[in-house]
């Protein structure tokens, strides 16, 4: 197997873990009358980022040509994921809250993770080319 | 930084064998830093909770006698509300053996005031009060003026913010420091912003009134003489003032003690554990790779290296594996133990404070080095027996 891919299935891994992460073992918190809060949405736009993290992965895994600007877009994607909790989209206003315990900072590791991926399959595609 | 050169050569050229050992090493390094920080985590929550305490004797209404709900808001923050008429305090101060005596008026918020949940809101007499004035003096230089609220560092608004509680607008004036305990989700206010908080919440319909007047508290705090003796004190308080129950601080902190000592004997009990089984698996790796390695060491023999100088190739690559799987190690606890500090306060339910960086960087440095020289030692018998052997012997035995 090919150094180059093994980024691609790192990522397209961790992506499996934020999509199905963000709304089953690490939603954001869900009330008692239904109602959704800010974490809600940021949950969800956690959910689209880790798809569109999928979709890159996927492509950087199955077209070889395209690996090096796949890896690259990889990066502000992940970069907006470890922005969304808290800094970008509101989050509940209690630390003892399930999207500040739990959802906050899994999601920020897991994105950190694909970051270092993306910018792993950067280095190596740039390598094997020059 | 030459004589690192093929302990480094033999470590990078052979990756599997090198991650192996580093991962046991890990695995020992992330037991004692995971399992000490969390122990020295539980212990200055324990020493703050003491501190913030800071009473001898607390009253509380009979029927908050709950004690048990009462412990939860200073360890977990649960919410609470109990009132007693407020002439409780000026009796308090009447019994012998009594310092001095301070009101707090405990009050939910509604959930959908300002956090979604509800959060703890108390009243203090900024002039009398003596256990949690201390600590909002350390981020607040003036006092706590009308409708002016501290919030505990765990209440995620900022100094200026306007919350809202029972629909009237208070000024956030401070974030207080953490404490580890339940207090830190709690919101501080000063005696006439509580009457208009309780006022409002009348208005929505949560009731405080009490049979006997209007001017309620929730709890007197009681600071006993020096030389008397608190269970005494405790018991006139109870025969003294009617319809309310004394409980001594100590009690209440025996038993988060208590729980503090069997979380510590697990933890403990648990790293000596891992610590001996992984001694020995690394006392077994290090034999058997000295040994699958005998003929590499005798060429080396004959090619001039001394018997010291295996001896001492062979103990530095363990001791790089040591610091490597140490880094790695400390590095995987910090990066579940930081992050996810609230969750593991959460699921102990005891008070948790982290200590200091100073404090947590030392314990980092430490459990490197250990790890370092747990792999060196590990390493030593096989270096001892590799001196031993002779390299015409090594050799001939390998073909």
């Amino acid at each position: 197997m090919k150094k180059q891919v093994i980024p691609a299935i790192v990522m397209l891994t961790l992506s499996l873990v934020i999509v199905i992460g963000s709304q089953t073992f690490l939603s954001p918190c869900v009330h008692e009358d239904g109602s959704s809060g800010p974490c809600h949405w940021a949950g969800q736009a956690l959910m689209g980022l880790g798809c569109a993290l999928g979709v890159l992965a996927a492509i950087a895994l199955c077209v070889k040509r395209a690996r090096p600007g796949v890896y690259l877009s990889g990066l502000p994607v992940c970069a907006l994921g470890i922005l969304t909790p808290g800094t970008l989209i509101d989050l509940c206003r209690m630390s003892t809250m399930r999207c500040r315990m739990v959802m906050r900072p899994a999601m920020i590791l897991l994105f950190s993770a694909a970051l270092l991926c993306a910018l792993a399959g950067a280095v190596l595609t740039a390598r094997q080319k020059s | 930084m030459k004589k690192f050169s093929l302990p480094l050569k033999n470590l990078t050229r052979k990756p599997g064998r090198t991650s192996i050992l580093a991962l046991l090493t890990a695995f020992l390094a992330f037991a004692v830093f995971a399992g000490s920080a969390v122990v020295l985590s539980l212990r200055s929550g324990l020493s703050s909770l003491e501190a913030r305490l800071g009473a001898d004797v607390i009253l509380v209404p009979s029927e908050a006698q709950s004690k048990v709900s009462f412990q939860n808001m200073f360890l977990q923050g649960t919410t609470g509300a109990f009132y007693m008429d407020a002439s409780a305090l000026d009796k308090a101060l009447e019994v012998e053996g009594v310092e001095k005596a301070a009101p707090q008026t405990f009050l939910a918020s509604l959930k959908a005031d300002c956090c979604s949940i509800k959060i703890q809101v108390i009243g203090i007499d900024p002039e009398k009060d003596f256990t949690v004035q201390p600590w909002i003096a350390r981020s607040l230089t003036r006092e706590l003026g009308d409708m002016d609220v501290a919030v505990g560092c765990k209440v995620e608004a900022d100094v200026g913010e306007i919350i809202r509680i029972y629909e009237q607008r208070c000024k956030v004036v401070a974030r207080l420091e953490a404490t580890g305990t339940g207090l830190d989700t709690a919101v501080y206010c000063n005696m006439d912003t509580m009457n208009a908080l309780l006022s409002a919440a009348e208005e929505k319909g949560v009731s405080h009134k009490i049979s006997s007047g209007d001017r309620v508290i929730s709890a007197v705090y009681v600071k006993v003489k020096d030389g008397y003796d608190i269970d005494a004190v405790a018991s006139r308080l109870n025969g003294h003032i009617r319809k309310v129950t004394a409980v001594r601080t100590r009690s209440m902190i025996t038993g988060v003690s208590d729980s503090l000592a069997g979380v510590s004997r697990t933890v403990t009990v648990l790293i000596a554990a891992v610590w001996a089984l992984a001694f020995i698996i690394l006392l077994l790796a290090f034999a058997l790779i000295v040994r699958e390695r005998a003929r590499e060491y005798a060429v080396l023999r004959l090619v001039g290296a001394s018997r010291g100088m295996l001896g001492r190739m062979v103990l530095l690559e363990s001791a790089l594996c040591g610091l490597l799987g140490g880094v790695i190690g400390v590095g995987a606890a910090a990066l579940l133990l930081f992050p996810f500090a609230q969750l593991i306060e959460s699921a102990l339910k005891l008070p948790y404070l982290m200590p200091d960086t100073a404090r947590m960087l030392l314990l980092a440095a430490g459990t490197v080095l250990l790890s370092v020289a747990v792999a060196a030692l590990s390493s030593l018998i096989a270096a001892y027996r590799l001196s031993r052997v002779d390299p015409g012997t090594a050799l001939r035995e390998g073909n």
